[in-house]
């Protein structure tokens, strides 16, 4: 059983507030107001008091409709976005004695190469479309130090073939890529150089539901594989089910409920879970 | 853990597991917050190493209460006290998410009648990584996993199958072998027989009754007498959300037929 | 204002500059900026020339700020003196600086150039300055400025690999023959001009000053004399430069022969092609040397206008 101190990913209080005011926005807004939209500064508070923890090996859930405010928790860790308050702290980084949020912006996105990657929905924001699979995945490891053009290109095929996209598409542009292939290589080049943590942005929404399913089962095994500490974002209950064993639901950018994922699902407890889940489920 | 870990004489030495005074109430917000009696003040000790039944009608809270020790249902009171392999005491209610998640893939074990499963993976393939997830080297599991699919009649030229391509039944026995590849200590069955035929039936009941043989404990729910009586060391009677009756199958089993489905 | 001191300037002198002091101590404010910071990109307010950016304008004003009255100008343009824009170039500044001007690398302390680095080996007291059209090496692989700044700010060359992985896998070998991308002083990638790979080995370690000035793209970017100068390659493909292929008409430079130069091929009237030594007053000294060539005829014909 896991020590409570051997998290790879601790998040502490994350808020994000888009417009004036920061936390003096906050008050009236939230589940208990239903509304995101401060009363008092007209501020929109993306997420408050975002409390998350992740161990190596463990997918955690993140539920919510759109505008919840959970991609927005997803975009602050990653460094996407920059949080407004709290902290986040990686076990890979200094032994999780640095706060992410006051890193210079350099060493953050520095992060992003072998530490904390991201897959996105939309395969253009972690992918140069114009480039080949093999060069997609280039561009991480040749960030990372890679100078070896045949040590990089074995490397990407390895990847290319644990991620199932066919070898002899290797050296075509992504852009000429289906959905799904697209998510495939995302995910090869998200892996390319073992980071702690791996963040899934709606990694399979958008796509057909047979191949859905196919993204699916290989992020399965690659968290099951890899070791990978995972914070997965999704609306899809059928992806947060499969991926993951604790989930958080959220609301108007609160953590209403969190708990393990098959009871919030069949047992959920807050009013806004009950609905989430009972629309979802018929 | 150590926060929740209890006095290991907690539990007497013949006790798995201890449900005290368990409370379930289900409120439904979405009709005016309507509270529905699930379970009350359940009292129940399950002994190491036997199979008891629960028994009785449909909505009396079997299934709720397996849910509830699994934490599939969250409880509203009570304690569920359980002896880990480590021989430690827990409180099931008070362990963190994780370590009951940890806990669940080791030990505690829930087999319902749906099965659960990547959509894209053949059937041996499904069991197969049930028992690697558990810790099993990937060639044992897979020997475990065949012989298990074998075991439960699951025939060979549907080992590549995906599973929802396959006939209720051959889904419920799937599922049962995913549960069963590796024996976990505590193994809770919801209806597991409830879409087979006899000859499946059979099949299935004998790999059941093989799981104490080999040292599990069981709690189960079967809506068949038939499997009750071949199974059940001793039966717990339920009727609404309480337990009325419990003791050795034969004598609880005549004294309350009413109550049981047959 | 600075119109009219000109003005005055040129009517009281013989010499006609084209900068003024002021002008001049700004370009050469930003020259020792990119001294400080090898391969750095410096910005610098670029004048109107009276000649076109895009035709020298950034390593005339370079020329023009850093030249005292003792020094010597060569000018040439693709290893050639006598083209119409370098003469004009060297007419410019001859007439700016009242300085002499030469066509001999070896005697020039100033060599204004575009497409190459002279064949012979420059020295400590030398200073090349290049004329560049297009300053940034990472043009081809970003368009957004703001993106290109912090990748050089952070050192963040990745997609240049990129580009060059792209290459060899749709090509076989890196394709770039000219600006081919090196690092500065393990620190900040530059495009090396146009000029050609044969000539980029020459800048690591060079004993020489070089400064690069893009006067249309407002930049002046330098490498300081014995700064490590290293193409962007993988460690199993290796740096190639042109291979010569042909024979130079002189007939000293041939291929395996002793003595190598960069080669460039001159079409012939009747459709065929030869090729020739593209530093040409090199070219020349070889066969004076050689008992070729009369060397009274390197006497320079340029006239004054």
């Amino acid at each position: 059983m896991n020590a409570p101190n051997e998290w790879a990913l601790l998040v502490e209080g994350l808020g994000k507030v888009y417009g004036p005011g920061g936390a003096e926005a906050v008050p009236g807004t939230g589940p208990d107001f239903g509304r995101t939209v401060s009363p008092s500064t007209g501020a929109i508070v993306g997420c408050w008091d975002i409390d998350l923890e992740v161990v190596p090996g463990e997918a955690l859930g993140v539920i919510g409709e759109s505008g919840s405010g959970k991609s927005t928790v997803m975009r602050c860790i990653a460094g996407d976005q920059t949080a407004t308050t709290g902290q986040a702290r990686l076990r890979s980084v200094d032994d999780g004695a640095t706060n992410l949020f006051d890193m210079e912006p350099s060493a953050r996105r520095a992060l992003r190469i072998d530490q904390l990657a991201v897959v996105y929905q939309d395969p253009s924001e972690g992918l140069d479309l114009g480039v080949s699979a093999g060069g997609n995945i280039a561009d991480r490891l040749t960030a990372a130090g890679w100078r070896n053009f045949g040590q990089i290109r074995a490397r990407a095929a390895e990847l290319l073939a644990r991620t199932e996209v066919p070898l002899d598409r290797m050296d075509d542009p992504v852009g000429t890529f289906s959905g799904g292939m697209r998510q495939r290589v995302q995910l090869a080049k998200a892996l390319a150089n073992r980071p702690s943590v791996l963040l899934l942005d709606e990694p399979t929404t958008g796509l057909d539901a047979s191949v859905a399913a196919g993204v699916l089962d290989l992020i399965r095994d690659l968290l099951d594989e890899t070791g990978v500490g995972a914070v997965v974002v999704s609306h899809d209950f059928n992806v947060i089910e499969m991926l993951t064993r604790r989930s958080v639901v959220m609301h108007h950018g609160r953590i209403v409920e969190q708990g393990l994922t098959d009871q919030l699902l069949e047992d959920p407890q807050h009013p806004y879970s009950q609905r989430l889940v009972g629309a979802a489920r018929g | 853990m150590n926060s929740e870990t209890l006095n290991s004489e907690a539990l007497s030495s013949e006790t798995l597991l201890s449900t005290r005074g368990l409370d379930k109430t289900f409120t439904l917000h979405a009709v005016d917050g309507r509270i529905i009696d699930g379970l009350q003040g359940i009292d129940l000790d399950v002994h190491v190493n036997e199979h008891l039944c629960l028994a009785g009608l449909s909505g009396a809270g079997k299934s709720s209460l397996l849910k509830c020790i699994h934490r599939t249902y969250a409880s509203d009171r009570g304690a569920i006290l359980y002896r880990t392999e480590a021989n430690v005491v827990v409180d099931l209610l008070e362990l963190a998410d994780r370590d009951m998640a940890d806990l669940r893939e080791r030990e505690i074990g829930y087999v319902s009648q749906f099965l659960r499963a990547e959509p894209r993976r053949g059937v041996l393939d499904v069991v197969t990584r049930r028992a690697v997830r558990m810790g099993v080297a990937h060639d044992e599991a897979a020997d475990r996993a065949a012989e298990v699919l074998r075991r439960v009649n699951i025939d060979e030229n549907l080992w590549a199958t995906y599973p929802s391509l396959l006939s209720g039944g051959e889904k419920q026995r799937v599922n049962l072998a995913a549960g069963l590849v590796v024996a976990p200590r505590l193994v809770l069955l919801d209806e597991p027989v409830s879409a087979l035929d006899p000859a499946n039936r059979s099949a299935v009941l004998d790999v059941i009754a093989d799981l104490t043989a080999r040292g599990a404990t069981v709690l189960s729910v079967f809506h068949d007498l038939g499997a009750i009586r071949q199974l059940a060391d001793r039966v717990a009677v339920m009727s609404g959300g309480r337990i009325i009756d419990i003791g050795p199958a034969g004598p609880v089993l005549d004294r309350g037929m009413e109550l049981i489905p047959t | 204002m600075r119109l009219l001191e000109l003005a005055i300037e040129t009517s009281n002198e013989t010499a006609r500059p084209i900068l003024d002091e002021s002008s001049k101590r700004e370009v050469r404010r930003a020259v020792l900026t990119a001294v400080a910071v090898p391969g750095y990109q410096v910005p610098f307010g670029s004048r109107e020339m009276p000649v076109a950016r895009g035709w020298g304008s950034g390593g005339l004003q370079i020329t023009l700020a850093v030249i005292g009255d003792d020094d010597t100008v060569k000018v040439y343009d693709q290893g050639e003196d006598g083209g119409v824009n370098a003469a004009n170039l060297r007419r410019l500044i001859r007439r700016s600086e009242e300085v002499e001007t030469t066509t001999d690398a070896r005697a020039a302390t100033i060599i204004q150039t575009r497409h190459r680095v002279p064949e012979d080996e420059l020295i400590e007291d030398q200073t090349l300055v290049l004329q560049v059209p297009v300053p940034e090496p990472l043009r081809g692989v970003e368009r957004d400025m703001n993106e290109l700044r912090r990748m050089h700010a952070e050192g963040d060359y990745a997609k240049m690999w990129v580009s060059l992985y792209e290459d060899i896998v749709r090509n076989g070998v890196i394709t770039q023959t000219t600006g081919y991308p090196c690092l500065v002083n393990d620190r900040y990638v530059i495009a090396t001009t146009p000029i050609p790979r044969w000539d980029v080995p020459r800048l690591h370690q060079a004993k020489f000053l070089s400064l690069f000035g893009a006067g249309r793209e407002k930049r002046i970017y330098a490498i300081p004399p014995h700064t490590d100068v290293e193409p962007l390659t993988f460690t199993d493909v290796a740096f190639e430069v042109e291979a010569i292929a042909s024979a130079c008409r002189c007939g000293l430079i041939r291929p395996g022969g002793e003595r190598a130069a960069y080669l460039v091929e001159l079409p012939r009237q009747d459709g065929t092609s030869e090729w020739v030594c593209s530093d040409t007053d090199w070219c020349a000294r070889q066969r004076v040397d050689a008992g070729l060539l009369d060397p009274t005829t390197l006497v320079e014909t340029e006239v004054e206008l």
